[in-house]
Parts: C-alpha cells; structure tokens; sequence
C-alpha cells in the first residue's frame, strides 16, 4: 500500500514528530509508515485524514501486491 | 488502541533492577549449587516422589526453598520486563511485541526439541531448569532489539 503521507506533512509543513503528537503514536511508528514498512489500522488512518482534513483514499492507495 | 494485558511503563524498570541481580545470583547459586541450611524448610508439596519411599499426593517435604525464591523472582521480574508498556506503546510497537514473541516461542521450541532429542537422563534437568526462563529471555532480547535498531532507523528522515 502506497500512502502520501509525508506529501501531505509537507504541505502542513508539520515534523515528524509534531504529526506523531497530533495522531497520538510515536515518531517512528510516522517514520516507518512514510517508508512504507508499517500499514496503519484503520483507526491511525482516520485520525491521520482527519489531521491532515483530507478524505483517507487521498491518503492511502492499494498497489497490486495488496491483493497477492 | 487500548492493550488491557501490558504493566504501566515504569514497572519494566523495577523489573530489571530486580531481574538482573537474581539472575545472576541464580545462576552462580545453580552452579555452585549452594544451599544454605538456614533456607531448609517443611513445605508443603502437591506430588511427593521419595527416593526410596512411596508416592503420594499432598503432603509436606523437607526442601531448600533458595531455588524457589530466585526462580520466583527471575519469572516474575522477566514478566515486568517483557510486558510493561514501552513510553510510546502505538499499534507499530504492539506489532513488534506480537513478532517478537511469535519468533521467541518459535526459537525457544526449536532448542527445546533438539535437547530434548539429543540430551539425556539427569543432564534433561538443566535443560528443563533453563527451559523455565528462555521463553521469557528470548523475547525480551528479540523485543528490545527490534526497539533500539526501530530507534536508531528513526534517526534518519524528518
């Protein structure tokens, strides 16, 4: 799964660790999922649309391994 | 996400400062096997099997209770240690932990077969002696790695 997150950290203009406060993880949990390494629950991926003011699709987006 | 199973986070520190020094002393009292005469007490035994005397359940035994209290210690200790919450406890470190203690019980079935396969007779009580903490102490190793190597990943990007 592809996200945008650090596009949208980018245009928020907000740190790593300033969004892992506002989406209440740690910084690395932030780090590994912007490199891909770690896919967030649902309930992360809602507060992460929620912080951002985005719907969660704009956020997240499947790729063909996901239905390997 | 709420984990009701995990200790608050500054129990992993009292866990340590009680796991290390009884671990140690453990393992030297183990191998010495020192017993000190003073800790010898009637306690009760659920299954007793004497050398030359009969078995039956329930009753009371004469035993050196310096093991007991160690390995009490040791268990319990490792318990704080390996399940108190981490400062930042989020769904990625739940994650880890499920890992971690998926491969601890994985490695510490693979050594236990081996030995078990391989290793006899009186020499199967160390075995089992060790056996009672590895579980715990894989874990804790495998966990605090898969930690610090996460922390130091963490370092790069912002």
């Amino acid at each position: 799964m592809k996200n945008s997150i650090k596009v949208e950290r980018a245009k928020k203009n907000i740190t790593q660790a300033e969004l892992a406060k506002l989406a209440k993880v740690s910084r690395q949990t932030i780090n590994a999922m912007e490199l891909g390494k770690y896919v967030p629950s649902t309930v992360l991926s809602l507060r992460l649309a929620q912080i951002f003011e985005v719907e969660i699709s704009e956020i997240f987006t499947l790729e063909d391994s996901d239905w390997v | 996400m709420k984990l009701n199973y995990l200790f608050p986070n500054k129990y992993k520190k009292i866990g340590w400062l009680i796991l290390i020094p009884s671990a140690i002393i453990g393992l030297i009292t183990l191998i010495l096997e020192f017993e000190p005469n003073y800790l010898d007490f009637n306690v009760p035994a659920i299954f007793i099997d004497e050398f030359f005397g009969d078995k039956h359940f329930i009753g009371i035994v004469n035993n050196n209770v310096l093991n007991e209290i160690l390995g009490t210690l040791i268990i319990l200790s490792s318990l704080l240690v390996a399940f108190s919450k981490e400062k930042s406890e989020d769904e990625y470190i739940s994650k880890i932990r499920l890992e971690s203690l998926v491969w601890a019980v994985y490695l510490n079935y693979a050594i236990l077969l081996i030995s078990f396969l391989f290793i006899f007779d009186l020499s199967f009580l160390w075995v089992m002696i060790f056996n009672m903490f590895t579980i715990l102490l894989f874990f804790i190793i495998r966990f605090n790695w898969q930690i610090s190597k996460l922390k130091k990943s963490a370092h790069y990007e912002e």
